[in-house]
C-alpha cells in the first residue's frame, strides 16, 4: 500500500518536473497563477458590464471554481496526448500498470496549482471587486469546490480515454472548456438556456456545486447538501463511463495497434 | 520577386493553418461558442445593439486567438519541423516570409467575424445594425493593418524564444482585456488604461465600435484613425528594427534552432 502511494507520488513528481523543467520559476508562476487570475478578472469585468452589476461575488466564486475544474479536466484529459507526444504511450498501454493511476498522478500538481490559483482568485476578487464573503460559510464553499473538482476530474478521465481513439485532444479539451463556461452557470444563469441546454447543464460537472454556492450567497442553504450529493453522483457516473470507455478504447488500440497513428 | 514571395507564402500559410485542427477550432468552433457565451451574458444587459459587443467581441477574440495560436506559434512550428534555419538562411528575406505568414493568418482569421455574425443571426436572430457603413469599412481595413503590425512585433520577439507555446497562451486574454474587445476600457483602472492606449488594436476596436454605434463626430473618428495608423507604423518600424537586431544576433550565435 505504502509502495503504491510512493509510486503514485513519484509519478506525479516526475510528470510535474517534465512539465515545468523548461520554464524559469517566474514563468511557471505566471502561467500557473498569473494567467488564471487574469482570466478570472477578464470574465468578472465582462460580467460587471454585461449584467450591469457591482456585486460580482457570484462570478468571483464561479470563475474560481471554473479555474479549478478546468485544471482537473485539462490536467487529466491531456495525459495520454502528452504521453503520445513523448513516445511513451505504447509502453503505458502495453504495461500491466493501472492506466487510471497514470492519469490521476499526472493531474495531481496541475490541480494543486489550480487550487492555489482559485484561492488567490477569490482573495483577489474580494480585494479588486470588493466582494463581501463575510456572511458566507467558507467551509461549505470549499466543500462545494472539492466536489466540483471530483466531478471535473471524472469528466477529465472520460476525455482522457477518448485520446486512445483520436489525435485531436486539443480540440476536444478546448471545446470542453467552453462547454463548462456555457453550461455550468459560472458566467450566466442556467435558467436562461433553452430546455435541451438545461438538460445538458444538469449532466455537466460543476453545475450543481455552483448552484449550491449561489444558494449560500443568497442565504438559502436548505438545498445545499442535496445539490452536493447530486454533484458527487455526477462524479460517480462520469467515473463509471470513463471506466467503460477506457476499457473499450484500450482494447481497440491494442487490437488495431494504432496508438500513435490515425 | 518580393510580391510573388509574399503571395505564395500567404497562400501556403492559409493551407497549412487550415489543415491544423486547433486552428480550425479557433477559426470556427471558438467564435461560435464565444458568440453564444457573449449573447447569453448580454441578454439581460438592456443592450439593444448586440452587434456591437456580441458579434464584434466574438469576432475580435476569434481573430486575436488565431493570431496568438498561429502567427505567434508559427516560428515555433517551423523550429519543431526543422525548417526555421532554412527559411532564415534562404535568399528570400526572412522578415518578408514571416510577414507573408502573418498576412495569410490574419486574412484567414477574418472568417471569425463571418462565423460569429452567422451564429448570432441564425441562432439568436440578432439584427445587423451598422450606423456608419462607410466608416465601418475603413475601420475594418485599419483593424486588419493594426493586427498585422502587432503580430509582426510579437512574432519577431518570439523568434528568439523556445517557450513560444507559453507566451502565446499568456497573450490571448490579457490583450483582449487591455484592448476592450468585449467591454469598454472605462472599466479598467486609469493606470492600466495607459498600457491599453499604447496598443494599436485598442484604437481599432474603438473605431469599429464607433462606426457600429454611430453618433460620433467625424473629427474624433479621423483623429482615432490617425492614432491607429501612427501606432501601426511605429510597430512596423519596431519589428523591422527587431528583425535586423535578431538577424545579427542569430548569425553571430548560430542558435536559431535551439534558441
Amino acid at each position: 500500500m505504502i509502495a503504491s502511494v510512493r509510486r503514485f507520488y513519484e509519478e506525479a513528481k516526475l510528470s510535474h518536473k517534465g512539465r515545468s523543467a523548461a520554464f524559469a520559476a517566474e514563468e511557471f508562476v505566471l502561467y500557473e497563477i498569473g494567467y488564471p487570475l487574469v482570466t478570472m478578472i477578464f470574465y468578472c469585468l465582462l460580467a460587471s458590464f454585461s449584467f450591469r452589476t457591482n456585486d460580482l461575488s457570484r462570478w468571483v466564486i464561479g470563475n474560481s471554481f471554473l479555474l479549478c475544474t478546468n485544471a482537473c479536466v485539462f490536467g487529466t484529459g491531456r495525459v495520454f496526448a502528452s504521453e503520445r507526444y513523448n513516445g511513451r504511450l505504447r509502453s503505458i498501454i502495453a504495461s500491466p500498470c493501472s492506466k487510471y493511476g497514470v492519469i490521476l498522478s499526472n493531474g495531481v500538481f496541475p490541480v494543486f496549482f489550480a487550487s492555489c490559483a482559485a484561492l488567490l482568485g477569490m482573495i483577489t476578487g474580494a480585494l479588486v471587486f470588493q466582494t463581501d464573503f463575510s456572511g458566507i460559510n467558507m467551509g461549505l464553499v470549499a466543500l462545494a469546490g472539492l466536489c466540483a473538482m471530483c466531478s471535473a476530474t471524472a469528466f477529465g478521465l472520460l476525455l482522457a480515454s477518448l485520446c486512445l481513439m483520436t489525435d485531436s485532444m486539443h480540440l476536444i479539451l478546448n471545446i470542453a472548456a467552453y462547454l463548462l463556461m456555457l453550461f455550468t452557470g459560472a458566467e450566466f444563469p442556467v435558467s436562461q438556456l433553452p430546455l435541451p441546454g438545461r438538460v445538458i447543464a444538469m449532466m455537466m460537472p460543476l453545475t450543481k456545486s455552483i448552484r449550491a454556492t449561489h444558494l449560500l450567497l443568497d442565504g438559502e442553504d436548505g438545498s445545499f447538501f442535496p445539490l452536493i450529493g447530486a454533484e458527487l453522483l455526477t462524479a460517480f457516473a462520469f467515473s463509471l463511463a470513463s471506466l467503460v470507455v477506457l476499457r473499450v478504447a484500450e482494447r481497440a488500440a491494442r487490437k488495431n495497434g494504432r496508438f500513435d497513428l490515425f | 520577386m518580393n510580391l510573388r514571395l509574399l503571395c505564395s507564402t500567404v497562400r501556403l500559410q492559409m493551407k497549412q493553418s487550415f489543415s491544423r485542427p486547433m486552428f480550425r477550432f479557433t477559426l470556427i468552433a471558438g467564435p461560435v461558442l464565444n458568440t453564444i457565451l457573449l449573447y447569453e451574458m448580454f441578454l439581460s444587459s438592456g443592450e439593444e445593439n448586440f452587434f456591437s459587443y456580441v458579434v464584434l467581441g466574438a469576432g475580435l477574440m476569434g481573430i486575436w486567438g488565431c493570431i496568438c495560436f498561429s502567427s505567434a506559434g508559427d516560428i515555433n512550428r517551423e523550429r519543431y519541423m526543422g525548417t526555421l534555419a532554412l527559411i532564415f538562411a534562404a535568399p528570400a528575406p526572412f522578415r518578408k516570409t514571416i510577414l507573408g505568414k502573418i498576412i495569410g493568418n490574419t486574412l484567414l482569421s477574418l472568417l471569425t467575424f463571418l462565423v460569429s455574425l452567422l451564429t448570432a443571426v441564425i441562432l439568436f436572430g440578432v439584427k445587423v445594425r451598422i450606423a456608419e457603413p462607410s466608416h465601418f469599412l475603413v475601420a475594418f481595413a485599419v483593424t486588419i493593418v493594426s493586427f498585422i503590425s502587432i503580430s509582426s512585433v510579437i512574432a519577431c520577439v518570439l523568434t528568439l524564444s523556445r517557450k513560444t507555446e507559453l507566451y502565446m497562451n499568456l497573450l490571448e486574454l490579457p490583450i483582449a482585456l487591455l484592448c476592450g474587445f468585449v467591454f469598454p476600457l472605462e472599466l479598467l483602472p486609469p493606470f492600466i488604461r495607459v498600457i491599453s492606449y499604447a496598443l494599436s488594436p485598442t484604437w481599432a476596436v474603438r473605431l469599429l465600435r464607433r462606426s457600429v454605434e454611430g453618433g460620433t463626430e467625424p473629427s474624433l473618428f479621423f483623429r482615432e484613425l490617425l492614432i491607429t495608423l501612427v501606432l501601426s507604423a511605429v510597430y512596423a518600424l519596431l519589428s523591422l528594427l527587431l528583425y535586423r537586431l535578431i538577424e545579427k544576433h542569430v548569425r553571430i550565435r548560430a542558435t536559431l534552432d535551439v534558441a
